[in-house]
């Protein structure tokens, strides 16, 4: 029989990673150079490199795409030609924007873009009332000359925004079958539909946003599906979203602004994935690469989603994950402030020039030139593979930092990594402490080119309980791809107060959501028996502004009065304060359906010997490195990941090198390899 | 004993430890806030003292309070140095004790070391209350005469001692102020976030040690001197004047003239604000710590923003202010107003400042500040509450400007439609708006042709209607710029922006003859629209360039 394929491919960008999972646990895996002009081509160069590895195009049963078109489009302005049509007296809302000017000391600062030119927003002359009554009708008269108005505009794509959709979208929709009918090939984004929540700014944001999508993405979704097609794959095409959650490819084309903050989401999956197979449900995923790091906290094997994200200083009404990023990763420059202060980032060398030891014209000392400096990584060892390290660069470039520090080379290269580390310790408080919960014990998956080599330091410094680093670091977001599961959501703005009465209403919109979001399961093939509920609401005390979210067990049948125990609890966690006396309303109740996909788990790795020790063969000598904490250098044992076993055991201090990272394990910690070929990193001192 | 030197490595990790607790104050006090005007607007600080009660680190927020904050936990000491305990929280909002106006509302507390033996520290947050008690709704009226009509007035006293909230002062705050389930869910807010401050702080100590800690804040406080002198002595000597005007005193007076001369030399500066008007009659007189932030606020715009805030950064600034001055008052004068004041006092000093330095090629911004503040139920709870909106205006346009360090901002457009210079408050959310209060946002856009033209064009205005839906509303209303002499000014050629425009119709639609600065009482369906200026233009205009001029880019 043949084998079964699961395939996850990420496309990055300067890498495309592809893996592949096979029934019988067979792992195979590709990289190939990404196209930006056309990343569809990368998808299909990783799926041919997958082939000369045996995955048979036609033996893939599933194909999960993690994508940065949307992404890019966003960043690069390159969205399609969108009219609005907004509530008259409101038609400048995107230009408006909070009346915040983004930064408040700059009498130099550009104005901000423009999502819809001021000539494409159209007035429609309506009103609903905050009860959803209408206070001005629209007329059938206004909806012609408006439908007029927008066609004359020959737009590739057409937003409604109007006041109070949240509450009562019969304008919206009304509006929109008109335009339907005369613009059939135009697609008609609805506010209502993109956001059922306060506040007219974000949603018209994502609704503009969602608009200008459409037709990007529909055209790159097809393209792909064409040619995967083409390629010989049967298999559907999923695409993953900002939340973690897997969805088809037609719902993606239909709801793209769900796309806009997908890419850190796969390595978090992926973390889950593997936290899962290794009995772990309370995580810290941290990823780390050459511009960046990116947090995120896994409670219960779920990563908590948030309902409001920023982009380029613009709301966006999106269900992301709850992410900390910091501008720290192994490009990130070090600096002297105009006072002669050391920093590090948030400006990177990027890919190019790189960093100083990459020997591409990048003159500006990086953390990766301190970890060359102080010998943990080397000039012997290539990154991916292929990239060598120069020694001599990177201590030049260090050198004009040290010099007027008047700091030796190996404690400026120490003091970088100090820093950097103190920078990722703050991006890991951000979403622990600050959310009310204790890092120390925590487990942390590192992953990302540079992870794996910062891990140690950050369990040293905030008392973490393990390291876990996958077997391919560098490829985690494909794993995670391949790992998750299909996922829909629903959210309605209620503004109700926790009393007995209310319960009913709440109920019943759990009711419905669920309805709806089962059969949006079922329209993609999935089972009931295979979906899974996830309610919770949005609350605060009455007269706040911002919420809690609260997870509701069954549906939301709970009693309100354990729904407020639990909001008053949440909130002394949080803030540090709680007021049981008041009243505490539900703003926003959320349901969140998830389809589980099978997963073929890759298959064990060889065990070890009796000894425990790692095979002669993996050893790559000693190197002499500067660890942190000491004054001279030590030399420290070098081993080669490929040839670890299942269940060998590595004292620290030690390093481990692979093609797609190196990983450091401290003095006093311990390294052992778990059953696929993972290294879990403890702190035997404690 | 003295510290050992610190290395740059502890010194870069607690700085920005430092910046990040600070930072977290915000967040939580940001989030839990009951005032729309905390939480939606971000009228607040967090802030970190050293023990002697010298700004170290502020998150930054608003301007308005920006290195300002270190006066009330001095005057704090001033009276309670010796009976300081840990678990002490104060309170403070005397603007003649260095508090900024009485909604302006102080919340500190004194870190004790991990014995509870002494004070190593303060944290301390300023928030603006929407109300603080007093003869309008929102506390604020420029027509007011003296503090005493500026709601409850506190010198700092104890609001929380270890054994919990302190309930006379408690109870006298809640007798006092118009909310008062918000205004207390708010004081709870600020004294988490001092706490949240405090454990962040007591953190750092515990790691790095209590010397090492103390050496940081002289270190910070240093490195912000150094770093100020370094930006001032990059920019070219010389001296400058300016002269800007106020509508009025406050109170339906003659205008309030505000005088700046600028002196740069070598690496000093000094601002001397002599022949500004004496202190004037209405509420708009600006007490110290306003005047010091402000100054505080055009040191950041003309030299670098990434110079951290603390007592370091205005060492090298002198200030000439005499008392008696409208930017100095003597006690009793009214003060709630003061924010029209030192936008005025702002764009005077940026007026000043690019008369003074080509390198400030910027036009004048909108600095109206509208307000609008009404008393009324909640449609939603029935609760009485308080609604306050800021409106912003166009900023003006900017000609190039390159830095000593090389990289050039291009020139460009002014922003439109943004709250400018001391003050970057949000605009009130139409939906949030008529499920809160009793009132409907009926437009809310662009004034077309208020932009000043130019090469580069200023700014645009906003228009914005409010419609009153449920029972008569008391209604304070104040503005600045309505007098056409005092719009923004246009820079190199360019044009001016718009004045101001205030329009108050009763449901008949009839318009009312108010003042732009007072109070009003609206029936149903009255209406008040706001239409604020455009920002000036920057350079002459293709049209009016004479010919054979390049462009200013």
């Amino acid at each position: 029989m043949t084998t079964r394929w699961t395939v996850g491919i990420d496309v990055g960008g300067t890498f495309t990673d592809a893996v592949a999972v096979g029934d019988n646990g067979r792992f195979a895996t590709a990289k190939v150079v990404s196209t930006p002009d056309d990343p569809s081509r990368a998808l299909l160069d990783a799926l041919a490199a997958l082939a000369t590895d045996g995955v048979a195009p036609e033996a893939i049963e599933r194909l999960v795409h993690g994508t940065t078109v949307a992404t890019n489009a966003l960043l690069t302005g390159s969205l399609a030609r969108v009219v609005l049509c907004a509530t008259d007296g409101f038609t400048d809302l995107l230009t408006i924007r909070t009346g915040q000017r983004p930064d408040m000391y700059d009498l130099f600062q550009p104005r901000p873009g423009e999502l819809v030119a001021e000539a494409d927003r159209i007035a429609v002359r309506e009103r609903i009332a905050a009860d959803g009554s209408a206070v001005q009708a629209l007329t059938d008269e206004e909806i012609g000359r408006v439908v007029r108005a927008v066609r004359r505009r020959r737009p590739a794509s057409v937003a409604i925004a109007l006041l109070f959709s949240y509450v009562e979208p019969r304008h919206e929709e009304r509006l929109a079958a008109a335009l339907r009918a005369a613009m059939p090939r135009v697609p008609i984004t609805l506010s209502s539909e993109v956001s059922r929540e306060v506040r007219e700014y974000p949603r018209t944001v994502t609704t503009a946003v969602a608009a200008g999508l459409r037709p990007v993405m529909e055209r790159y979704l097809e393209r792909a599906r064409t040619s995967i097609a083409a390629h010989g794959v049967r298999a559907p095409l999923l695409v993953m979203e900002s939340g973690g959650g897997l969805v088809p490819a037609d719902r993606a084309t239909r709801e793209p602004h769900r796309l806009i903050l997908s890419g850190p989401a796969a390595g978090v999956a992926g973390a889950i994935e593997l936290g899962a197979r290794l009995g772990l449900q309370d995580l810290l995923a941290l990823d780390m690469g050459g511009t960046s790091v990116d947090v995120c906290l896994v409670r219960d094997g779920r990563a908590p989603v948030t309902g409001m994200q920023r982009h380029d200083g613009a709301p966006l009404t999106v269900a992301a994950l709850d992410i900390a990023t910091a501008g720290a990763g192994g490009g990130s420059i070090a600096w002297l402030d105009p006072a002669g202060a050391l920093r590090v980032g948030p400006q990177s060398a990027g890919a190019e020039p790189g960093p100083a030891a990459y020997g591409r014209g990048g003159d500006q000392p990086t953390v990766t030139d301190a970890h060359l400096v102080v010998g943990t990584l080397d000039e012997g060892t290539p990154l991916a593979g292929r990239l060598r390290l120069d020694r001599a660069s990177a201590e030049a470039a260090l050198r004009r930092l040290a010099e007027p520090l008047g700091l030796t080379l190996d404690a400026a290269a120490e003091g970088i990594l100090a820093i950097a580390t103190a920078r990722l310790a703050g991006a890991v408080r951000q979403v622990s402490i600050e959310r009310g919960v204790d890092p120390r014990g925590l487990p942390l998956v590192a992953f990302g080119g540079a992870g794996p080599l910062h891990a140690a330091r950050l369990m040293r410094e905030l008392g973490l309980g393990e390291i876990v680093v996958p077997r391919s670091p560098g490829l985690l977001c494909a794993v995670g791809l391949a790992g998750a599961d299909e996922r829909l959501d629903a959210a309605q703005t209620v503004m109700a107060r926790l009393d007995p009465a209310a319960a009913p209403a709440l109920a019943a919109w759990f009711g419905a959501a669920a309805r709806e979001l089962r059969a949006g399961l079922a329209a993609d093939g999935i089972s009931a028996d295979r979906s899974t509920f996830h309610a919770s609401a949005d609350c605060r005390y009455v007269g706040q502004g911002h919420e809690l979210s609260i997870p509701l067990a069954g549906l939301g049948a709970r009693p309100m009065r354990v729904l407020a125990a639990a909001f008053h609890a949440a909130h002394r966690v949080r803030y540090g304060h709680a007021a049981p006396d008041e009243p505490v309303e539900a703003v926003t109740l959320r349901l969140i359906g998830v389809g589980r996909l099978d997963h073929p788990r890759p298959a064990a790795v060889e065990p070890s010997a009796r000894d425990r020790r790692p095979a002669a063969a993996t050893s790559r000598g000693t190197r002499s490195v500067l660890l942190p904490g000491t004054a001279t250098r030590v030399p420290v044992d070098v081993w080669w990941r490929d040839g670890l076993r299942w269940g060998d055991r590595l004292d620290g201090p030690c390093i481990i090198e692979q093609l797609d990272a190196t990983t450091l394990v401290l003095a006093g910690m311990r390294a052992e390899v778990g059953r696929w070929g993972d290294l879990r990193i403890r702190d035997v001192t404690r | 004993m003295t510290p050992r030197p610190l290395d740059p490595i502890t010194f870069g990790v607690l700085e920005a430890a430092l910046r990040s607790a600070c930072e977290e104050m915000g967040g939580a006090l940001r989030r839990s806030a009951y005032s729309p005007i905390i939480r939606e607007m971000l009228d607040f600080s967090c802030a970190i003292f050293d023990a002697n009660g010298r700004l170290v680190a502020q998150g930054e927020f608003i301007p308005a309070q920006l290195g300002a904050m270190g006066l009330v936990v001095r005057e704090t000491l001033r009276r309670h140095r010796a009976t300081l305990a840990p678990g002490d929280v104060f309170i403070a909002n005397h603007p003649y004790l260095g508090g900024a106006h009485t909604p302006d509302v102080n919340v500190l507390r004194p870190v004790f070391d991990g014995r509870g033996r002494r004070p190593v520290a303060w944290t301390g947050t300023v928030a603006h209350q929407v109300d603080f008690g007093g003869a309008n709704p929102g506390t604020e009226g420029a027509d007011h005469a003296q503090l005493f009509a500026e709601g409850l007035v506190l010198p700092p006293v104890r609001l929380e001692t270890a054994a919990g909230p302190v309930a006379p002062i408690v109870e006298i705050i809640a007798a006092n102020v118009r909310d008062p389930v918000s205004t207390l869910a708010d004081l709870r807010a600020q004294a988490a976030a001092c706490l949240v401050g405090e454990r962040r702080l007591l953190e750092l100590r515990v790691r790095y040690g209590g010397a090492r800690l103390r050496a940081t804040f002289e270190a910070l406080i240093d490195h912000a001197e150094r770093r100020t002198r370094a930006a001032l002595a990059a920019l070219p000597d010389g001296e400058a004047e300016a002269t800007g005007f106020l509508d009025d005193d406050g109170a339906g007076g003659p205008p309030t003239r505000i005088h700046v001369q600028l002196s740069k030399h070598g690496e000093a500066m000094t601002v001397d604000l002599t022949g500004s008007s004496s202190q004037v009659a209405g509420g708009i007189n600006v007490p110290w710590a306003s005047t010091l932030a402000s100054v505080a606020y055009l040191v950041r715009a003309i030299t670098d923003p990434t110079i951290p805030a603390n007592d370091g950064t205005l060492r090298p600034v002198s200030i000439v202010c005499p008392e008696g001055s409208v930017l100095n008052p003597r006690p009793p004068a009214a003060v709630s107003v003061r924010h029209l004041t030192i936008q005025r006092l702002a764009d005077t000093m940026v007026r000043a400042a690019a008369a003074l330095w080509p390198e400030v090629a910027v036009a004048g911004h909108f600095v109206g500040f509208f307000s609008l503040m009404a008393e009324g139920p909640s449609p939603r709870t029935g609760r009485p509450t308080v609604l306050q909106d800021v409106v912003g205006g166009g900023s003006g346009a900017h000609g190039a400007r390159r830095y000593p360090d090389g990289r050039v901002a291009p020139g460009g457009d002014g922003l439109d439609a943004v709250d400018t210079h001391l003050s970057n408050v949000g605009l009130l959310s139409a939906e949030v708006c008529e499920v809160e209060y009793p009132w409907r946002l009926v437009r809310s856009e662009l004034i077309r042709d208020s932009a000043g033209d130019g090469h580069w064009r200023g700014g645009r205005g906003i228009r914005r209607t409010y419609k009153v839906l449920a029972e008569p509303q008391r209604v304070v209303l104040y503005c600045e710029q309505t007098d056409p002499r005092f719009r923004p000014w246009g820079a190199a050629g360019g044009e001016d922006g718009t004045p101001t425009r205030l329009i108050v119709r009763d449901p008949s639609g009839r318009r009312m003859r108010v003042p732009s600065k007072g109070t009003v009482t609206l029936a149903p369906g009255s209406t008040v629209t706001i239409e604020t200026g455009g920002g000036g233009g920057f350079g002459a205009t293709a049209a009016a360039r004479p010919t054979g001029v390049a462009r200013a880019d």
